[in-house]
């Protein structure tokens, strides 16, 4: 037994004999079957084959296949999954700081004179941290100062910066006129007029009235 | 894809229309679809067992195919044909068996009277003496020539198909079958 030369129709002699080609190539095939004994031979070989297979094969009882097949379930449709919770309320409070805080700025801008204020505010806030206290008896603490302070230092406030301890008031006597030398020395001088004991406790008289009761009584 | 194969894929594109509109209503709730579905590739699926060697229990063969399969069915995308893949889901079950007869083989000795008195009595049924060479031809075969022979044969699969089923490449499953038509031939002409 022989094999034909074309390859091209061998190879669909099995498609023929299953009549899986189209009408086209299958009058195709049947007519260069006509002529050629080869194919013709292979596929009398190719039935004999299929009915040695068939005839092999024991039938299969469909009914016991079914019945160990799992049930159809309908596949149903999903529920939407819901966001958790904590996801909700870190959107809402991102939200809500992005607003305070654009609206903030939004004032700020619109309003020279509420940024100078809190500028202000902010400077002389008595409640220091450390650092900042610590940093108040220097040169630093002092050109913050001075915006604040436009006016001219009068000599109870040298007096009373001189007091604290910080060296700013011996720095600044210099800059005074004699007049305000005077002045200030005339305070002085009422300072170290005033007792420096402490007073004498307080003592009730009770006055006896002429009835010998007390009074109030 | 040449002019050929253009040509015979008109009838696999039906089938597998068939197919894909079975499996849908089976996954839609009806149950005589896979019934359907059963009756139209149980035979195919024993023909390639008894080809591959199965000679007993090849409805538990084809039985346990199917149920591998429907189980399943609801992630089956529909990239090979639904035949192709069950083919390949009873060649996996069919190594699997041999590998478990092989260990058993291994405990216990060959009954050769028993093995004998099997092929007797598959004798008796190929009464042709055609059909009694062409089967001793293809039992000559290798097992992946005899597997892809079958295929192409006795399924009329296309070699992508075969490809798919045997786990090999479209151009190797046309040289096995080439070499085992060429192998059949020689010995029916001895």
């Amino acid at each position: 037994m022989n094999d034909c030369i074309n390859a091209e129709i061998r190879d669909q002699l099995p498609e023929l004999v299953h009549d899986r080609l189209d009408a086209a190539r299958r009058a195709e095939v049947l007519a260069h079957m006509e002529a050629c004994a080869e194919c013709r031979d292979e596929v009398a070989l190719l039935h004999a084959v299929r009915a040695m297979f068939d005839a092999q094969t024991p039938r299969v009882d469909v009914r016991y296949v079914v019945n160990a097949l799992p049930q159809a379930k309908p596949r149903s449709v999903p529920l939407q999954r819901r966001r958790p919770v904590w996801t909700d309320w870190r959107i809402a409070a991102a939200i809500t700081l992005l607003v305070a805080g654009g609206s903030s700025v939004a004032v700020l801008r619109r309003d020279p004179g509420a940024a100078a204020a809190l500028r202000q505010t902010v400077q002389s806030t008595p409640v220091l941290g450390p650092r900042a206290r610590s940093d108040s008896s220097g040169s630093s603490a002092q050109a913050r100062l001075a915006p604040a302070a436009p006016r001219e230092p009068t000599p109870r406030a040298m007096v009373a910066t001189d007091a604290q301890g910080s060296g700013i008031g011996a720095s600044r006597l210099g800059d005074l006129t004699e007049q305000q030398l005077e002045a200030l020395l005339g305070e002085i001088d009422q300072l170290q007029a005033t007792p420096i004991t402490d007073p004498e406790p307080v003592s009730l008289r009770v006055r006896e009235s002429t009835s010998g009761a007390p009074e109030g009584a | 894809m040449n002019q050929a194969e253009r040509g015979a894929g008109a009838g696999r594109e039906s089938d597998d229309q068939v197919d894909a509109e079975l499996i849908a209503r089976w996954k839609a709730g009806d149950d005589r679809a896979a019934t359907a579905l059963v009756e139209r590739h149980a035979a195919a699926l024993a023909r390639f067992a008894v080809a591959s060697g199965e000679r007993s229990e090849v409805d538990e063969l084809v039985q346990d195919t199917f149920v591998r399969a429907f189980n399943s069915l609801q992630g089956f995308r529909g990239d090979s044909s639904f035949r192709t893949w069950l083919f390949t889901i009873e060649r996996r079950l069919l190594l699997d068996r041999r590998r478990a007869e092989k260990r058993r083989r291994d405990r216990t000795e060959i009954q050769e009277d028993d093995a004998a008195t099997e092929y007797d009595a598959l004798d008796s049924v190929l009464a042709d003496e055609t059909q009694r060479r062409v089967r001793a031809a293809v039992e000559r075969l290798s097992p992946t020539q005899r597997e892809v022979f079958t295929l192409r044969v006795a399924e009329g699969l296309s070699y992508k198909e075969i490809a798919e089923a045997v786990g090999t490449t479209e151009g190797a499953a046309r040289v096995h079958y080439h070499n085992a038509m060429r192998s059949v031939k020689e010995f029916l002409d001895e």
